[in-house]
């Protein structure tokens, strides 16, 4: 039992920050039908603010606020500068975040140079039960992502927003026939998911490496768990995250890390062939 | 026909490009003329075919270490020849595009944003599937791939030198490009822009969507594991790399800052760009993959049939004549 | 109030309306009657900018509207009931009612007290899925949705398409109280002729995406020659 309780919370933490970088992905997939390629830079760039603030002396927790604000108000140039011209074109879109991946991967590299980087815990402490023992800021992480997802479902779910954003991906041209305008929907709802993968960046960046190549790391399980779970509901996420997040880290400790995403993968792949729905049903691939 | 005539004097410039480029620049062109061959083969799959796939590079890679464990004589010994392995390469990524076209194209087929990410996660677990197979080589691949040794009628050559390797692989080249191109100019280029631009029409006509997908992923596969052979034979190794994300990334981006649509201008776009890669890293250092990714970017939403196809189409079809 | 001079649209390389004009007067109900695939639908959808028009203009209470975004042409005062409804079908009465009040709150909105009056059973009903109301009532809906954002002029698309003749008659005699009520002016298409006869003052007949022939209804009544013209198969 005492084995086995941390690895539970570590499998748990991984499928929460997977399912907050998907949540961001899923809302501008869903929304616009935009694949966006760099999501995982921005994610990236969430942890490098991080890594520049503690450069400067500024305390973790002002990187906290700041990360969401710098990342979303990049996704707000993207979007004007980019996204925009390409909303009638999904599959330009894959190629051309693509593009902006590659240049921001090669920004970072530029200002931070290739080698990793690292940030230092903000808590140092257990939590000790016993013979139980789990790092503090573990938990913090857990405890802020799942607040995290909360408050993202209750926007979309529970507030005006989230009822117009549920209009326009139901029927874009039937919202703005009542005034909604949809571009603004789209711009905000990308602007929230760009802040999303900067938060969880800078969440995730003092218990892993900080480097210009992660992003692609969490990009690729991010849309696995999208298309697993469905990109319909948004709870299509959180089945998603938990298959891809789970079966990846309890087998990369009870068999091998490569074993684990070969496995994953496949797995994946097949129910998204078998399923093109994903699992919690949904938008069909177009 | 102007269109043969542009491509014609383009083959014939390269054939005569060693006169004034030097032997350094030879052997690099040769890399870059395979290079333009696995372009092609995207070229014809995507633009033509209209399956976006993220993982060409399988198929290059696939294409390479069968020609590397052939020749190297690690199955069987006595049989090394170079034509077998090549043989082998195309028909071995030929098999592995049709059951994987199987699987994904049949039914309820994936197509658009759903393929690329699927052949993007397969090119991704391949790599990694690579880099852990030690029989194979694993992490370092394998070393020591032989020169490709042509032999006719009891005479036999070793591609060795760098003009003779240039000139043979050119001629591979050219015909792969005359070839594909009259494919396309024939009925089956007609059913194939059918089946991207039209599919259930087709379907209703009476011909199967699917097999016409299935031929073009496995032709496509060919080509690809044809320049991924040939590829192993000029370095004399066979690597991880070669299967993985980065090349398939890669050509994703010659292609499209070429043309997709445009055989010709996807073969250049990977020759200029790597061509352009060689030039300007020295020149801009890191920023050139900056510049590369920008690029790549703006000529994705501003010219989203291909930086070089524009101009090409006007070379080819002439002022006013342009339909569409 | 609504005045459409030589309108070209059209979708992709297909033109569908051809140099078409016309002008509706301030509190006027027109119908727009025509064979199948003669350009009404495209009409409607050119006026709330779905479709871009090629050329042309549209003239709305004294405004070009030909280049607006959709969401500020539904602003600046048309309502829009599209073909086959479109209400959300996951979102309950009361969801469908809010969210048209969110799209035009710059502008003043009608109270929904006012709605409920003259559709009852959206009250009785608010917290029901929209998806579970038959044909008729979600055509009420639809209607009632469009109405909140105090159109000057709505745009209604075939709104008998599919549903019960009794329905049909109430929903026309109502629409009827409404303009009469509040001055609004509606532009219908239909090919339902009682539903014409009930509702409108005059009648456009529409025929390879431009408008042939127009009387008024009392004309109509007494000579159905132009019914059949334009409306017999």
């Amino acid at each position: 039992m005492n084995e086995l309780f941390p690895i539970i919370l570590d499998v748990s933490s991984y499928i929460l920050i997977l399912v907050l970088v998907a949540l961001g992905l899923m809302i501008v997939f869903g929304m616009m039908g935009v694949i966006n390629m760099a999501h995982g830079e921005l994610f990236m760039i969430g942890a490098y603010v991080m890594v520049a603030l503690q450069d400067v002396g500024l305390p973790f927790w002002a990187g906290i606020l700041l990360a969401p604000v710098i990342v979303g108000f990049l996704g707000l140039l993207i979007e004007a500068a980019l996204i925009r011209h390409i909303y009638l074109r999904p599959l330009d879109t894959i190629l051309a975040t693509w593009g902006l991946s590659i240049a921001l991967k090669q920004l970072v590299v530029l200002t931070f140079g290739p080698e990793s980087q690292s940030v230092t815990l903000p808590v140092d402490g257990s939590l000790e039960i016993g013979a139980f023992s789990y790092p503090l800021y573990r938990l913090i992480l857990m405890a802020s992502s799942v607040l995290l997802i909360g408050a993202t479902f209750w926007l979309f779910t529970r507030t005006d927003f989230g009822l117009m954003a549920r209009a326009v991906i139901a029927r874009p041209a039937t919202a703005a026939t009542l005034g909604i305008d949809t571009r603004r929907m789209y711009r905000w709802s990308f602007v929230i998911g760009t802040a999303l993968a900067g938060l969880a960046g800078a969440l995730v960046a003092p218990i892993i490496s900080v480097d210009p190549q992660m992003g692609l790391g969490y990009l690729v399980p991010g849309f696995l768990s999208i298309l697993v779970g469905g990109a319909g509901p948004l709870a299509g996420v959180l089945v998603g995250g938990a298959v891809v997040g789970g079966v990846n880290n309890l087998l990369a400790v009870w068999i091998s890390p490569v074993a684990a995403m070969i496995t994953v993968y496949v797995i994946a792949i097949l129910i998204i062939r078998l399923k093109p729905e994903g699992i919690m049903g949904g938008r069909r691939a177009k | 026909m102007r269109n043969n005539l542009v491509a014609l004097l383009i083959f014939a410039a390269l054939a005569a490009s060693p006169l004034v480029i030097g032997s350094y620049w030879t052997g690099q062109l040769t890399a870059y003329l395979v290079y333009g061959l696995l372009a092609i083969s995207l070229s014809l799959v995507w633009g033509y075919g209209g399956i976006l796939c993220f993982g060409q590079a399988m198929f290059f890679g696939i294409g390479g270490y069968i020609m590397a464990v052939l020749t190297k004589g690690m199955i069987l010994p006595d049989l090394t020849s170079s034509y077998i392995g090549l043989l082998a390469a195309m028909a071995g990524a030929a098999l592995f595009a049709l059951a994987l076209g199987y699987f994904l194209f049949a039914g309820r087929g994936i197509s658009g944003a759903y393929l690329a990410i699927i052949t993007l996660a397969i090119t991704l677990v391949l790599e990694r599937l690579m880099n852990n197979w030690y029989a194979l080589g694993g992490y370092n691949g394998l070393l020591n791939v032989p020169p490709i040794k042509l032999t006719f009628f009891g005479a036999s050559f070793e591609l060795w030198d760098r003009l003779p390797t240039f000139y043979a692989v050119l001629g591979v080249v050219t015909v792969v490009y005359f070839g594909t191109s009259l494919l396309l100019k024939s009925a089956y280029g007609l059913k194939l822009t059918a089946s991207r631009t039209h599919p259930d029409r087709l379907s209703s006509l009476g011909y199967s969507v699917l097999s016409i997908r299935l031929s073009v992923f496995a032709l496509s596969a060919a080509i690809a594991g044809l320049a991924g052979a040939i590829f192993v034979t000029l370095d004399g190794f066979a690597s991880p790399t070669l299967i993985g994300f980065t090349l398939s990334t890669e050509v994703l981006i010659w292609v499209a800052i070429g043309g997709k649509e445009m055989l010709l201008a996807a073969f250049l776009g990977a020759i200029l760009t790597r061509t352009a890669e060689s030039w300007l890293s020295e020149i801009f250092g890191n920023y050139w993959i900056l510049i590369l990714g920008l690029t790549f970017m703006v000529s994705v939403v501003l010219l989203p049939k291909g930086l070089l196809a524009t101009p090409l189409e006007w070379l080819t079809k002439g002022k006013g004549k342009r339909s569409g | 109030m609504l005045d459409i001079h030589k309108l070209s649209a059209g979708y992709g390389e297909a033109m569908v309306l051809h140099d078409i004009s016309c002008r509706i007067d301030p509190g006027q109900v027109t119908a727009l009657m025509g064979r199948n695939g003669m350009g009404k639908t495209t009409l409607l959808k050119t006026i709330m900018g779905l479709i871009k028009a090629r050329s042309g203009q549209i003239i709305f209470n004294g405004a070009p509207i030909e280049k607006q975004p959709t969401h500020l042409i539904s602003r600046a005062g048309l309502g829009y009931v599209p073909q086959g409804r479109e209400i959300f079908s996951d979102f309950t009465v009361a969801e469908n009612l809010h969210l048209s009040q969110l799209g035009h709150n710059t502008g003043a909105v009608l109270p929904l007290e006012k709605i409920y009056d003259w559709f009852p059973i959206l009250k009785e009903r608010s917290e029901q899925r929209a998806g579970t109301f038959s044909g008729g009532q979600q055509q009420i809906l639809a209607i009632a949705r469009a109405l909140i954002g105090k159109p000057s002029m709505l745009l209604l698309d075939e709104p008998t398409e599919g549903i019960q003749p009794s329905i049909v008659h109430e929903i026309g005699l109502q629409l009827r109280r409404i303009a009469r009520e509040t001055g609004l002016g509606i532009l219908i298409v239909e090919q339902n002729v009682d539903m014409v006869r009930t509702l409108a003052e005059e009648v456009f007949f529409m025929e390879n995406g431009a408008i042939q022939e127009r009387c008024d209804i009392a004309a109509l009544r007494q000579d159905d020659s132009l019914l059949h013209r334009y409306l017999s198969v």
